[in-house]
Order: structure tokens, then sequence, then C-alpha cells
């Protein structure tokens, strides 16, 4: 019953924190260089990770469907495979658990030593919201980096497939074949699906790392205990978030 | 509410008026535990309120509803005429806080963390807003600090800061939490004296939550004393020095008595 | 890290962003937003089948396009075909929805039409066919095993009874258990005249160990047989005509048109009748051998006495049961 409640009090603190923010959505014009700094951290910073990961998800895609597909004589469609489950699924689903692992962490972390350090409640008595200055920019921010994640995570991802597909003995498809067959059974809608996913699970991401940052009580202990829960949480919002999305974009 | 700030060369001319703070019946408790038990007392503008009491018996807690960041269980707190907790008044009167930690934005520069309110609320422009901050770290003398980050400071530093991030708000009220702790005597006394000349040049209400006896008997025009969550004490540093109250006079001079020590006595 | 830099870089970055997105939303809608090159011509089908928007148009197994649209237009699907500028499709080329897999890929293959044929022009209609798919294949494969299947039951029942009247092989079965009395008499009435037949006892058998009977049906066997050859002479020499009548002037057209032709065809056939009239009149060897009486009688007595060898058999009644099998039967 009482975990109920936090859970609910959790939901509900989050909306709050999201109507707060869209209040000041017409300061973001001034808050151009918080903009531009959390677009940095967001975005840039993260590509490499988002690289090298997408990559090898592409890679082991490619090899495990060609192991499995061989049986039945269909490797050939090994390029629709990666690069369906890269667009719609793989893509957006790991951009979003990278977030929560690199982002989020790092926003609940430094959110909850502020409240911790009373840096919250001096900006308060400076009349300056929270909202407005700590999340709206970053709420921003990953509005308009994690498509741009996201649709490197695909490309790389179907690039790491079809090296896979060419050199490994077993499967040996020629990247010809492999991007034809990809571009054949997939729409440019499935690529748009999959950036409206990221882009869900980024957002949700951030707004609740966010609001557990902000929410964190007592001392300097707390932090590390926000930081776990903001990721775990992140992480179940995620996927939760993800069958959802996909229901209703399907 | 006046306030052409723009034109007005920066902690001279007051022409806002200093505002009263007014608390009725207070109460708070969180959960089960009450913290405050139906506290009033009011500060008169312009005056230095010390407000004194040993550690955790809710001082910082009433500090904090006066600047509108604690809802009360009952009674009600008036800044100035105005429900403390309204956010109107949070904007028509300009209230400072200086936190026990200092809360310095240690992920900016002391320059930064003084010209965050100006810039927030386009007091002026980056001119202006460069000239008020040189300013406020002039009159504490923190001029070659500008650059540097709260963590490169010593923590007599952090708290001259947070004094100087509280002056450049220009406030009618300065609200300072345990401004001497954790300082050494000559530090804690140049606190005191910064406290009492800005109230004096700059005619701000001052409400100071302290325990340091010298700094409430030297530069306050009234003190309350608080214990376990109630006003015991109310007067002025004059009646403190000869309390007629034994818990009072317990509190403000304690002896050591090194073979009754208070400690034991309290296990037992 | 100053704030100029990191300002380009996140520049930098978001318009990567957007070119990888252009060009992914290039490559996969076929390009047809920004370049929209070529002409488009209209194909109306009965059914698009597994086609779809994207799917490439071959002309003689070379792309040269690709599928815009997919739409229904009153009563038929069409296909708008986007083709490239340079690849010109004779107005009586016909397009059909071709398989290239069995597993729904498809495409448009046009074939040349021919050579001198105008250009379709841009938005014109292609005329199509119909080309079965894999599901009308299937259907097919269905259909006959449907009616394999009814026939191999109808054999079924007629071989073992709809389970009232009683199939073939019942009704044999019981032929044979009613009769079985008279089957084994009939064998053994058999075995007795084989066996008398053998001795030369009886008309039959006389005819056939009888020696000298059997050198004088020899010797008319081979009399008939000389006849035949010199009949075989004569009709080769008929043949021989008749390949002259066909080769002379080119078979019929020369008979009708020819009139000495015609003559001469109708003095053959002149000839031929007053050869078969002297053959009715016993002229001539194969006159001889029809209407010599002798022979005649030889062979007529033989016949009779064969004849009057099949009436004794014809008592025994194993005849009838042989009947009664062949009117089941049929």
């Amino acid at each position: 019953m009482k975990q109920l409640n936090s859970i609910l009090e959790g939901f509900g603190s989050t909306l709050q924190l999201l109507v707060r923010t869209f209040s000041y959505i017409g300061s973001l014009p001034r808050q151009r260089a918080r903009f531009i700094e959390q677009c940095y951290l967001i975005g840039y910073t993260t590509l490499p990770i988002v690289a090298i990961l997408s990559f090898f998800i592409g890679a082991v895609l490619a090899l495990q469907a060609g192991y499995s597909m061989q049986n039945f004589g269909a490797k050939q469609f090994i390029g629709s495979l990666v690069g369906l489950s890269m667009a719609r699924e793989l893509g957006p689903v790991m951009v979003a658990i990278l977030l929560a692992g690199r982002v989020g962490s790092a926003i609940t972390a430094e959110l909850a030593s502020m409240k911790v350090y009373q840096e919250v409640d001096a900006l308060e008595t400076m009349n300056i919201p929270p909202a407005r200055m700590l999340v709206l920019p970053r709420l921003a921010a990953v509005l308009v980096m994690v498509p741009v994640l996201a649709i490197i995570a695909d490309l790389v991802g179907w690039f790491g497939g079809a090296i896979v597909a060419k050199y490994t003995s077993f499967i040996s498809i020629e990247p010809e074949a492999y991007f034809s067959v990809l571009r054949r059974y997939m729409k440019f809608q499935d690529v748009m699906n999959g950036l409206i996913k990221a882009e869900t699970f980024g957002f949700g991401v951030v707004l609740v790392c966010c609001n557990i940052g902000l929410n964190t009580r007592g001392g300097p202990r707390e932090i590390g205990a926000a930081v776990t829960r903001a990721v775990v949480v992140s992480l179940i919002l995620i996927l939760v978030l993800d069958y959802f999305v996909t229901k209703i974009l399907l | 509410m006046p306030c052409s700030s723009h034109t007005r060369n920066p902690f001279t001319a007051i022409e806002t008026p200093a505002v009263g703070v007014t608390v009725e019946n207070l109460s708070k408790s969180f959960g089960d535990h009450v913290v405050l038990h139906d506290v009033s007392f009011s500060v008169e503008p312009g005056e230095i309120f010390v407000l004194m009491g040993p550690s955790g018996t809710g001082k910082s807690v009433l500090l904090k509803h006066i600047v509108g960041l604690e809802a009360p269980s009952s009674g009600r707190v008036l800044v100035n005429g105005h429900d403390a907790l309204a956010k109107e008044t949070r904007e028509q009167v300009r209230m400072a806080m200086v936190f026990q930690s200092g809360a310095l934005f240690n992920s900016l520069t002391v320059y930064d963390n003084l010209a965050l309110y100006p810039r927030e609320h386009r007091v002026s422009n980056e001119a202006g807003i460069r000239e008020k901050v040189m300013h406020a770290l002039q009159i504490l003398s923190l001029e070659d600090t500008a650059q540097k980050f709260p963590s490169e400071l010593s923590g007599g530093m952090k708290k001259r800061v947070a004094i100087a991030r509280a002056l450049v708000m220009e406030p009618q009220l300065m609200l300072y939490d345990e401004p001497t702790s954790e300082l050494d005597p000559v530090m804690s006394a140049t606190i005191s004296e910064i406290i009492a000349s800005l109230k004096d040049e700059y005619h701000v209400t001052t409400l100071v939550v302290s325990h340091d006896r010298d700094l409430a008997l030297n530069i306050a025009d009234r003190v309350g004393i608080m214990m376990d969550g109630r006003l015991i004490f109310l007067g002025t540093p004059a009646e403190l020095r000869e309390p007629k109250d034994a818990q009072v006079a317990g509190f403000l001079y304690p002896k050591i008595d090194l073979k009754h020590p208070r400690f034991k006595k309290l296990e037992t | 890290m100053n704030n100029a830099q990191q300002t380009a870089r996140v520049g930098l970055f978001f318009i990567l962003g957007l070119a990888l997105t252009w060009v992914t939303f290039e490559t996969l809608s076929g390009g047809t937003l920004f370049k929209n090159k070529g002409y488009t011509l209209v194909a109306g089908f009965e059914s698009l089948k597994e086609l779809k928007e994207g799917d490439e148009v071959r002309m003689a197994g070379v792309k040269i396009g690709s599928v815009e649209k997919t739409r229904l237009a009153g009563r038929r699907a069409e296909a708008v075909l986007r083709i490239d500028a340079d690849a010109k499709i004779a107005s009586d080329a016909t397009a059909s929805i071709v398989m290239a897999g069995l597993i729904g890929t498809n495409y448009i293959g046009i074939d040349l039409g021919t050579a001198g044929a105008a250009p379709l022009a841009d938005g014109a209609e292609i005329q199509t066919r119909v080309t079965p798919d894999i599901n009308t294949i299937m259907t097919e494969i269905g259909n006959l095993g449907q009616k394999l299947e009814g026939a191999l039951s109808a054999f079924g029942t007629t071989l073992n009874g709809d389970g009232k009247g009683g199939g073939l092989f019942q009704k044999l079965d019981k032929i044979v258990t009613d009769n079985s009395d008279r089957v084994s008499t009939t064998m053994t009435n058999l075995q007795e005249i084989t066996t008398k037949l053998n001795k030369g006892e009886g008309t039959l058998g006389k005819l056939i160990n009888d020696p000298a009977l059997h050198d004088e049906l020899i010797a008319a066997v081979a009399e008939i047989k000389s006849t035949a050859s010199q009949a075989k002479g004569f009709i080769t020499d008929a043949q021989g005509i008749i390949a002259q009548v066909k080769s002379g002037q080119g078979a019929l057209g020369t008979l009708v048109y020819d009139e000495t032709m015609a003559n001469n065809l109708r003095v053959t056939v002149t000839n031929i009748r007053s050869v078969s009239d002297k053959l009715a009149k016993g002229e001539g060897t194969l006159g001889k051998l029809i209407n010599d009486d002798t022979l005649y009688n030889t062979a007529q007595s033989t016949l009779k006495k064969a004849d009057r060898a099949l009436d004794g058999l014809g008592d025994s009644g194993p005849i009838t049961a042989v009947g009664i099998v062949a009117n089941s039967l049929f």
C-alpha cells in the first residue's frame, strides 16, 4: 500500500513537473546558452558510445539471423531483418537505455546534489523556478538531440549488419544484396516510428530523472540512492512505454 | 511597489521601504514530530532580529516558512502583510536568504553565482550587471575571487560570497541561517560586522538564526530564544545580559562542569 | 571548451542528424520527393497481388523505374509507375506483375513491344496482361487435387460398393460362389473335349489330326497366298497410278482445273471398274480365287465341320457363365 502510494506520488509529481516546465517554455530563447550546453552533453558526448553499441548490435543481429535463417534458406532476408529491427525497436530502445545510464544518471546526480546542498532552495528564494532553469533546457535539448542519436544508431547498426553479412563465411551476402533487401522491405515510416519512439523514451527518461533528482531529501548519501532509483525507474519506463508506444504506432 | 532598479546605483538609494515580518500562531509538524508549536512574533521593518536556540529546535524550519519553502501546518506567516506562501509575495518583496552551507552554485564561478539573479530577472544589461556584481564583491572584499569556483574557496569566503549574492538581489528582507557556524572567532566577528553594517547602510530588515551569543548581544535590536519548538524569550540584548529565566540563562551561559557533566545526566 | 566551440559542435551534430535523416528518407522512399524525374504510366490490373509501392519496374529484366503509388480506381486496381526519362516504352508493350521469388517479391515486368511503335507519353495507360501468380497456381493445383480425389473415390465406390447393391468385386465373388458347381462341371467337360480333340475323335479332332485333310488345307492356303501376291502386285500398280495422279501437277489444284488430267482420271476409274467386273465374272487368277465353286465348297464344308464342333461346345454351359460375367462387367 505504501509502495503503491509512493509510485502514484512519483507519477503525480512527474506530471506536475512536466506541466510546470511547459509553463516556462517561453523563456527558452533566453536560455540559449544552457540549452546548447545540454545539447552538447546529451547529444554530442553520447555519440561515440551510441555508435559503438549500435554497430555491434547490428552486427550480432546479422550474425544470429544468418545462423538461424540458413536452416530454411532465407538468409538473403537478413538485410530487412536487421534494418527493421534496428529502426523499429533496437535503435530507439538502445539509445534510450544509453541515455538513462549516461545522461539520466548524471542529471539526477547533479540535481540531487543541488537539492541536498540547498542550491535548489537558494534558487527558490531568488524566485528562479528550478523547473525553468534546470529542467526546461534539458528537456528541450533531449527532444532535439535524441532523433539525431537514433538515426545515427540506425544507420551504424545497418552498416554493422552489412559488414558481418559480407565477411561471415556461412552468410556471405554482398552489401548490395543486403541493402537492396533492406530497402525493398522498409519504408521511411519504419524509421520515423523508431524516431518517435526514441523521442518518447528520451523525453520520459530526462523528465523522470529530473523529478527524482529534485525530490531528493536528506544528506549526500541520498544522492547515490537517487541515482540508482532514477536509472531503475528509467529502464522500467522505457520498456513499459516501448510496448504502448509500439502498439499505438502499429 | 516602486522598483526602478535600472537607473539607481546599486545599494545606495533606498527607494523601497524595508518590510516587516509577522509570524502568527505558527505550528509545523512532520508526521508525528512537532517542530514548531504555536510560535508568534514579529520583526519590525529595518531592525535586526536574532533568533537563538539549541540545535534542532526548528529555527531553520521557521526561516523556510518565511521564504515560503515550507507550508505551515497551522497559523500563518506574513511578509509585509502578504502571505509568505503566495507566489506573488516573492515577486513583490525581494527576500534574500543566506544559507548555512552557503548554497552556492557549484557549477558556476563566483561571478556567475552573483550574476545569476540579475540575469534571470533581466534587471539590466550585462554591463549594468557587471557593475552591480563587482560592487557587491567589493563591499565584502571579494574582488579576487570573481573567477574562482566555490569549491576553491574557504568556509568563511563561501559565507561572504553567499552574502554578496544576497546583496546583489537588493533585498528588502535578509535572512541568515547560521551565518557564523563553522567559522573561527575572528571570522565570526567579521561576519557579524558585515551583517550590522549592511543593515545600517541599506536599512534592510534582517532576521538572523544563530546560536552565536556574541553576535546576538552585539548587533541585535531584539532577540528571540526558541526551545523545543516554542518561543521562550523575546526581548532586547540588554535584557539577555541579565536573564531572569533559568532556562534562558542555562542556554546562554552554560557552565562547563566536569564533575557533573550534562551528557551523563541526560542518560539517567 | 569555450561556448562558441560547443555551439559549433552541437550545430554540426544537428546538421549531421538532419542530413542522415534526409539520406535515409531518400533511400527508403525510392527518392521520389526531391528527384521527381522521368514520367508516369498507369497500369490497371484486376488485382495487384503482392505488388507494393517502391517495387521495381523492369523492362526485359532491366530496371527502368519503380511503382510510385498503388490505388483502387473503380472496379480495378491501378499502379502508377514512375519510369526513368531515358526509358522509352512502346505503345503496344504490355505490363504484367511478375514474381521474383516465392515469398512476396514482385515487380512489374514490361516487354519490349514492337520496334517501330510510338513511345508512351507521360500519364498514358499501358496495356496489361494477367499472369498467374503463386496463389492461382496453388488454387489450380488444389482444384486438380479435388478432381483427382473425386475420381478416385468414385472408382473406389464402384469396386467396393456403396454399402447397398455391392460392388464389382462383391458381385464377381457372388457369381463364382453361386456357380462353383457349374464352373467345375464346365471345367471337366472342357477337359474331356480337349482330350477328345487331341485323340482325333469327333469332327474337329479329325480336322486337326487327319494328315490328308491337313495337306489339302495347306495347298488351299498356298493357292490363296499366291493369288493374294498377284493381287498385291496389282494394287502396287494402282498405287503407282494414283501417285502419278497425285504428283502430276500439284494434287487437288490440277485435278480441279486441268481437264485432260480429269479425263485421264476418268479413264483410269473406268479401267479399274472393268478390272473389277472381270474379277466378278471369275476371269483371271484373282477372279477364279473368288469365284471358283470348288474352293468355295471345300472351305464351306471345313467351316461346317468347325460349326458342328462349336455346336457341341455350345450346349455345355460355360458360355452362359462367361456371358453373365461379361454382362455384369459392362
